[in-house]
Protein backbone atom coordinates (compact mmCIF):
# COMPACT_ATOMS: atom_id res chain seq x y z
CA UNK A 1 0.00 0.00 0.00
CA UNK A 2 1.18 3.30 -0.87
CA UNK A 3 1.44 6.26 0.97
CA UNK A 4 -1.61 7.96 -0.60
CA UNK A 5 -3.78 4.94 -0.30
CA UNK A 6 -3.16 4.96 3.73
CA UNK A 7 -3.97 8.43 3.55
CA UNK A 8 -6.94 7.35 1.69
CA UNK A 9 -8.07 4.61 4.25
CA UNK A 10 -7.02 6.78 7.14
CA UNK A 11 -9.62 9.48 6.32
CA UNK A 12 -12.32 6.90 5.36
CA UNK A 13 -12.54 5.65 8.57
CA UNK A 14 -12.36 9.18 9.96
CA UNK A 15 -15.27 9.68 7.88
CA UNK A 16 -16.80 6.57 9.37
CA UNK A 17 -16.16 7.46 12.57
CA UNK A 18 -17.45 11.07 12.70
CA UNK A 19 -20.94 9.68 11.14
CA UNK A 20 -21.06 7.49 13.73
CA UNK A 21 -20.31 9.98 16.53
CA UNK A 22 -22.84 12.29 15.06
CA UNK A 23 -25.51 9.91 15.58
CA UNK A 24 -24.49 8.89 18.66
CA UNK A 25 -24.09 11.88 20.49
CA UNK A 26 -27.88 12.70 18.94
CA UNK A 27 -29.54 9.80 20.46
CA UNK A 28 -27.30 11.37 23.81
CA UNK A 29 -28.60 14.71 23.92
CA UNK A 30 -32.57 13.65 22.83
CA UNK A 31 -32.17 10.77 26.41
CA UNK A 32 -30.78 14.44 28.29
CA UNK A 33 -33.52 16.25 27.37
CA UNK A 34 -36.22 12.60 28.36
CA UNK A 35 -34.19 12.84 31.76
CA UNK A 36 -34.96 16.60 32.77
CA UNK A 37 -38.73 15.87 31.26
CA UNK A 38 -38.92 12.72 33.69
CA UNK A 39 -37.41 14.57 36.73
CA UNK A 40 -39.50 17.39 36.19
CA UNK A 41 -42.66 15.44 36.67
CA UNK A 42 -41.77 12.53 39.23
CA UNK A 43 -40.90 15.99 41.12
CA UNK A 44 -44.50 16.98 40.30
CA UNK A 45 -46.11 13.36 41.24
CA UNK A 46 -44.43 13.62 44.47
CA UNK A 47 -45.73 17.72 45.12
CA UNK A 48 -49.44 16.37 44.19
CA UNK A 49 -49.01 13.20 46.61
CA UNK A 50 -48.07 15.46 49.31
CA UNK A 51 -50.14 18.06 48.31
CA UNK A 52 -53.34 15.79 48.85
CA UNK A 53 -51.58 14.52 52.26
CA UNK A 54 -51.61 17.84 53.11
CA UNK A 55 -54.90 18.58 52.68
CA UNK A 56 -56.11 15.12 54.16
CA UNK A 57 -53.68 16.26 57.06
CA UNK A 58 -55.45 19.79 57.76
CA UNK A 59 -58.94 18.32 57.34
CA UNK A 60 -58.27 15.56 59.95
CA UNK A 61 -56.66 18.47 62.14
CA UNK A 62 -59.59 20.48 61.74
CA UNK A 63 -61.84 17.67 62.83
CA UNK A 64 -59.40 17.06 65.91
CA UNK A 65 -59.39 20.57 67.05
CA UNK A 66 -63.00 20.58 67.29
CA UNK A 67 -63.57 17.22 68.73
CA UNK A 68 -60.84 18.20 71.36
CA UNK A 69 -62.90 21.62 71.96
CA UNK A 70 -66.05 19.90 72.16
CA UNK A 71 -64.10 17.57 74.74
CA UNK A 72 -62.19 20.77 76.57
CA UNK A 73 -63.12 19.47 80.25
CA UNK A 74 -61.78 16.07 79.42
CA UNK A 75 -59.19 16.83 77.56
CA UNK A 76 -58.85 13.54 76.60
CA UNK A 77 -57.96 14.53 72.78
CA UNK A 78 -54.80 14.37 71.21
CA UNK A 79 -54.00 15.77 67.94
CA UNK A 80 -50.31 16.05 67.85
CA UNK A 81 -50.01 13.17 65.31
CA UNK A 82 -52.32 14.87 62.60
CA UNK A 83 -50.03 18.02 63.66
CA UNK A 84 -46.83 16.04 63.09
CA UNK A 85 -48.53 14.52 59.64
CA UNK A 86 -49.49 18.41 58.52
CA UNK A 87 -45.73 19.44 58.95
CA UNK A 88 -44.39 16.49 57.25
CA UNK A 89 -46.47 17.09 54.33
CA UNK A 90 -45.05 21.00 54.70
CA UNK A 91 -41.71 20.06 54.79
CA UNK A 92 -42.01 17.85 51.82
CA UNK A 93 -43.91 20.32 50.00
CA UNK A 94 -40.99 22.85 50.80
CA UNK A 95 -38.39 20.61 49.42
CA UNK A 96 -39.36 19.65 46.58
CA UNK A 97 -40.39 23.60 45.38
CA UNK A 98 -36.44 23.88 46.39
CA UNK A 99 -35.62 20.99 43.59
CA UNK A 100 -37.96 22.25 41.15
CA UNK A 101 -36.60 26.02 41.38
CA UNK A 102 -33.14 24.74 40.97
CA UNK A 103 -33.48 21.89 38.41
CA UNK A 104 -35.39 24.84 36.55
CA UNK A 105 -32.57 27.19 36.52
CA UNK A 106 -30.38 24.70 35.78
CA UNK A 107 -31.62 23.59 32.84
CA UNK A 108 -32.25 27.00 31.75
CA UNK A 109 -28.57 27.40 32.19
CA UNK A 110 -27.88 23.98 30.15
CA UNK A 111 -30.27 24.53 27.58
CA UNK A 112 -27.55 27.65 25.61
CA UNK A 113 -24.82 25.17 26.00
CA UNK A 114 -27.38 22.08 24.19
CA UNK A 115 -28.54 24.37 21.76
CA UNK A 116 -25.41 25.09 20.68
CA UNK A 117 -24.05 21.68 20.67
CA UNK A 118 -27.10 20.72 18.68
CA UNK A 119 -26.07 23.42 16.08
CA UNK A 120 -22.96 21.71 15.92
CA UNK A 121 -24.77 18.01 15.45
CA UNK A 122 -26.97 19.10 12.74
CA UNK A 123 -24.59 21.32 10.93
CA UNK A 124 -21.04 21.68 12.13
CA UNK A 125 -20.38 17.93 11.97
CA UNK A 126 -21.82 17.37 8.84
CA UNK A 127 -19.79 20.35 7.05
CA UNK A 128 -16.57 18.66 8.77
CA UNK A 129 -17.88 14.94 7.42
CA UNK A 130 -17.81 16.85 3.63
CA UNK A 131 -14.67 18.27 4.25
CA UNK A 132 -12.83 14.62 4.92
CA UNK A 133 -14.44 13.64 1.73
CA UNK A 134 -13.34 16.33 -0.29
CA UNK A 135 -10.16 15.60 1.71
CA UNK A 136 -10.76 11.90 -0.26
CA UNK A 137 -11.78 12.70 -3.21
CA UNK A 138 -8.83 15.51 -3.81
CA UNK A 139 -6.34 12.37 -2.55
CA UNK A 140 -8.23 9.84 -4.76
CA UNK A 141 -7.62 12.34 -7.79
CA UNK A 142 -4.01 12.63 -7.04
CA UNK A 143 -3.37 8.79 -6.95
CA UNK A 144 -4.81 8.46 -10.74
CA UNK A 145 -2.83 11.51 -11.75
CA UNK A 146 0.52 9.73 -10.10
CA UNK A 147 -0.51 6.07 -10.87
CA UNK A 148 -0.08 6.26 -14.93
CA UNK A 149 3.18 8.66 -14.38
CA UNK A 150 4.70 6.23 -12.53
CA UNK A 151 3.97 3.24 -15.27
CA UNK A 152 7.11 2.84 -17.31
CA UNK B 1 -26.39 1.40 25.74
CA UNK B 2 -27.84 1.90 29.17
CA UNK B 3 -26.01 4.30 31.40
CA UNK B 4 -26.59 7.97 31.76
CA UNK B 5 -26.31 9.78 28.68
CA UNK B 6 -23.08 12.33 29.83
CA UNK B 7 -21.20 8.64 30.13
CA UNK B 8 -22.59 7.27 27.17
CA UNK B 9 -21.09 10.81 25.37
CA UNK B 10 -17.99 10.61 26.89
CA UNK B 11 -17.56 6.79 25.45
CA UNK B 12 -18.82 8.07 22.10
CA UNK B 13 -16.02 10.91 22.08
CA UNK B 14 -12.84 8.72 23.14
CA UNK B 15 -14.23 6.37 20.26
CA UNK B 16 -13.95 9.78 18.02
CA UNK B 17 -10.49 10.77 19.36
CA UNK B 18 -9.22 6.79 19.17
CA UNK B 19 -10.50 6.76 15.47
CA UNK B 20 -8.65 10.51 15.12
CA UNK B 21 -5.53 9.45 16.50
CA UNK B 22 -5.86 6.26 14.32
CA UNK B 23 -6.02 8.31 11.29
CA UNK B 24 -3.36 10.91 12.42
CA UNK B 25 -1.05 7.81 12.29
CA UNK B 26 -0.94 7.01 8.93
CA UNK B 27 -2.29 10.97 7.76
CA UNK B 28 0.45 13.46 9.01
CA UNK B 29 1.05 16.01 6.33
CA UNK B 30 0.21 19.90 6.53
CA UNK B 31 -3.49 19.56 5.92
CA UNK B 32 -3.59 16.80 8.23
CA UNK B 33 -2.97 19.04 10.64
CA UNK B 34 -4.71 22.38 9.91
CA UNK B 35 -7.73 19.84 10.07
CA UNK B 36 -6.68 18.83 13.72
CA UNK B 37 -6.63 22.53 14.07
CA UNK B 38 -9.41 23.84 12.48
CA UNK B 39 -11.92 21.47 12.30
CA UNK B 40 -11.56 18.45 15.30
CA UNK B 41 -10.27 20.59 17.89
CA UNK B 42 -13.12 22.76 18.56
CA UNK B 43 -15.77 19.76 17.44
CA UNK B 44 -14.23 17.81 20.82
CA UNK B 45 -13.99 21.11 22.52
CA UNK B 46 -17.95 21.90 22.25
CA UNK B 47 -18.48 18.21 22.23
CA UNK B 48 -16.73 18.29 26.45
CA UNK B 49 -18.43 21.14 27.39
CA UNK B 50 -21.79 19.87 26.29
CA UNK B 51 -21.03 16.88 27.84
CA UNK B 52 -19.30 18.50 31.20
CA UNK B 53 -22.72 20.16 31.40
CA UNK B 54 -24.97 17.36 31.09
CA UNK B 55 -23.27 15.59 33.92
CA UNK B 56 -23.62 18.29 36.62
CA UNK B 57 -27.51 18.57 35.14
CA UNK B 58 -27.56 14.85 35.28
CA UNK B 59 -25.93 15.00 38.65
CA UNK B 60 -28.61 17.67 40.39
CA UNK B 61 -31.33 15.10 38.42
CA UNK B 62 -30.55 11.89 40.88
CA UNK B 63 -29.49 14.50 43.70
CA UNK B 64 -33.33 16.01 43.20
CA UNK B 65 -34.94 12.33 43.23
CA UNK B 66 -33.12 11.11 45.85
CA UNK B 67 -33.85 14.35 48.31
CA UNK B 68 -37.36 13.55 47.75
CA UNK B 69 -39.46 10.96 49.16
CA UNK B 70 -41.77 9.23 47.01
CA UNK B 71 -45.03 8.36 47.53
CA UNK B 72 -45.54 4.86 48.74
CA UNK B 73 -46.47 2.29 46.40
CA UNK B 74 -44.87 4.25 43.25
CA UNK B 75 -41.36 1.84 43.77
CA UNK B 76 -39.12 4.43 44.10
CA UNK B 77 -39.36 5.15 47.85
Amino acid sequence: MTGIDADIDALRGLHQALVRYRHAQREVAARGEDEIRLARAALEAKASYWRAQLELGQAGLGDCQDRAAQAAEDGAVDCSGYARAVEQSREQLERIRRWQQRIDAEASEFGGTASRFRDLLEAGLPRVEEHVLALVASLEAARRVQAPASRP
Amino acid sequence: MTGRPDQDGDHNLRLLGDAWDQAAEHWRDGTARQFGEDQLTPLLHESRGYLEALRKLMDTLEAADRDTESPPGSGRE
